[in-house]
């Protein structure tokens, strides 16, 4: 079909709803297929518009790549992800759901350590001591590095995670973690508190349009301002 | 082809001089590297994964690779080597593979020789290929180091300052800090205090994420009688600045340092152990010596130098004390070297 627009929504929970909800109230409400778990979806007499639910992550991919043209994804996923990716995706705008900051947190009983500075100093400590490098979990490498290397904080490792990485520091698979908490409930509840200054990042839900078909989306993206 | 002609020169001073030809490996484990020099570094490092997936690296630096291969008791100690390096820089224009060449005194037991031996060599090497003036930049490390640990200032702020040293920008942002004197908020203190307490009452040998009960409450304790709020921060901010401004011919240095001493209340003797740099005066050469210099590699603690012709620089070396312990040997083993950079020549 000519002028097809794709558009990929999150897959799952709260910001599935939300990001439904968005279009809805820009009067373009969101038909979901009669198969229940089926993920493709359209716009009531918007013949020309397309939706697939993704995973989050995948979404910024898919922009990337050219097979989306708009998504609804992470502020933190997108600075995450590769430069090349990076630069072939707009920040059309940003949304007031999803917030969520992405932090540097340390296990509670690590009362001498209250800000990155304390973190630098401790790094040292286990480096010359020990000769091993403090070990920090996270799902986001790339923006932990940049935060990290920013702040002074040279020695450490990074330990890829996929998920509970609150749990890592007290099962001996890092020293402290970086991870994205919306309330903080979570970090507090497995012992974890965040640092004074250990805010990396300020996330939330972003509508993102691809840099190149920008221009041919206006149209379509007037309507949602 | 030219340039393997002045290679073969250069070689031959380095022989003649008593170095012996070390080749080493290509492919690191990367594990070894990234222990070493932490995570920033990985980012500039080529790596793939081998069918074990174990992480391996093609070597980035001989001076790392030829320490490797000497803790591996499979080189002698005095060495020259002559290969390629390979590392991505963020900088378009550069290429992944770089062709080094250079001296390693490893295990170096005489430091004021050993010193003066390299520089020596790599000058020697320098004057048969280059008809442009040369003269000799210098700097050393413990000399800053010196300066700082004559400072009445907070143990953390000494060691914050030394380890950053080696980082222009972020020393610069410490500085700043410093200045304004904004550290740690005290309020923070005594909410812990309480938990202090309680752990203080706890087995303390118990481990926290790696780290023992004993181990943070002592640094805790350390921490609250480190002096928090001291207010002399923008005169030592002052002191630092004015040191880094010192920029000398080597026959001026003695004066300028003992004015500088002078004019800062500082105790005349602080800098009197720097007999490596005085020694230069023996070359004979045009020797500036900056007391802002060396501090793009992290390795460096002693003497830093680099060569030049005309307004190219075509050699760089320094002294480093730490290297081989980091990279593993079980005790300090004193070192020295330097390169040729054979793009400028």
């Amino acid at each position: 079909m000519k002028n097809l627009i794709t558009i990929g929504l999150p897959s799952k929970g709260r910001l599935k709803d939300k990001a439904i909800a968005f279009f809805d109230n820009k009067g373009l409400k969101v038909l979901q297929s009669d198969k229940e778990r089926n993920y493709f979806a359209s716009i009531k007499n918007k013949p020309n518009i397309k939706i697939i639910y993704l995973h989050a992550k995948e979404i910024i991919q898919r922009l990337g790549d050219g097979t989306l043209d708009i998504g609804i994804s992470g502020l933190d996923l997108l600075n995450e992800s590769q430069k090349n990716l990076r630069d072939k995706i707009n920040i059309k705008q940003k949304l007031n759901f999803g917030s969520a900051n992405l932090v540097v947190a340390v296990p509670d009983d690590w009362i001498d350590v209250q800000t990155v500075a304390d973190l630098e100093e401790v790094a040292f400590d286990i480096r010359s001591k020990r000769n091993t490098r403090l070990r920090v979990a996270t799902k986001y490498p790339n923006l932990t590095n940049s935060f990290l290397i920013s702040k002074g904080v040279t020695q450490y490792k990074l330990i890829s995670s996929l998920g509970a990485t609150e749990t890592y520091p007290f099962i001996g698979s890092s020293e402290i973690i970086t991870d994205i908490t919306s309330t903080g409930k979570t970090l507090e509840d497995n012992n974890l508190r965040v640092l004074k200054d250990g805010l990396i990042l300020k996330s939330a839900a972003c509508l993102f349009v691809v840099k190149k078909k920008a221009a041919s989306l206006q149209p379509f993206l007037n309507s949602l301002d | 082809m030219k340039s393997k002609k002045l290679s073969e020169q250069i070689i031959k001073t380095f022989k003649s001089s008593g170095f012996v030809f070390s080749e080493p490996d290509v492919l690191l484990d990367s594990e070894y590297i990234i222990q070493r020099s932490g995570e920033n570094f990985k980012r500039s490092m080529l790596t793939f994964e081998n069918e074990d997936g174990k992480l391996m690296c093609l070597r980035p630096d001989l001076t790392v690779a030829s320490c490797i291969k000497f803790l591996e008791k499979k080189s002698k100690s005095k060495i020259y080597y002559s290969g390629q390096a390979y590392r991505s820089t963020d900088k378009k224009s550069s290429d992944l593979i770089s062709d080094q060449l250079g001296i390693e005194i490893l295990g170096s037991k005489n430091q004021l020789q050993d010193d003066f031996k390299v520089i020596k060599t790599i000058l020697n090497s320098a004057e048969k290929i280059k008809s442009k003036k040369i003269h000799i930049k210098v700097g050393d490390i413990g000399l800053f180091k010196k300066l700082i640990n004559s400072l009445e200032m907070p143990e953390r702020w000494k060691l914050r300052l030394i380890r950053h040293f080696w980082r222009p920008k972020y020393f610069e942002e410490l500085l700043e800090r410093l200045e304004r004197n904004s550290d740690i908020d005290s309020v923070a203190f005594d909410s812990d205090k309480k938990r202090f307490y309680e752990m203080k009452t706890m087995d303390q040998d118990k481990v926290i994420a790696g780290r023992s009960v004993a181990e943070i409450l002592k640094r805790f304790n350390k921490k609250i009688k480190d002096p928090r709020s001291f207010s002399e921060g923008k005169q030592i901010v002052k002191i630092i600045r004015t040191f880094l401004k010192i920029n000398c011919k080597l026959s001026k240095l003695d004066e300028k340092l003992l004015n500088f001493s002078k004019n800062n209340n500082l105790k005349k003797n602080i800098f009197k152990e720097f007999k490596s740099i005085q020694n230069l005066k023996k070359l004979n050469q045009k020797v500036i010596f900056i007391t802002n210099f060396g501090r793009n590699i992290e390795y460096y603690t002693g003497v830093v130098f680099e060569i030049f012709s005309g307004k190219k620089e075509i050699a760089r070396g320094g002294r480093y004390d730490d290297l081989l312990k980091s990279l593993g040997a079980k005790k300090n083993i004193p070192a020295v070297g330097a390169a040729i950079n054979l793009k400028n020549i």
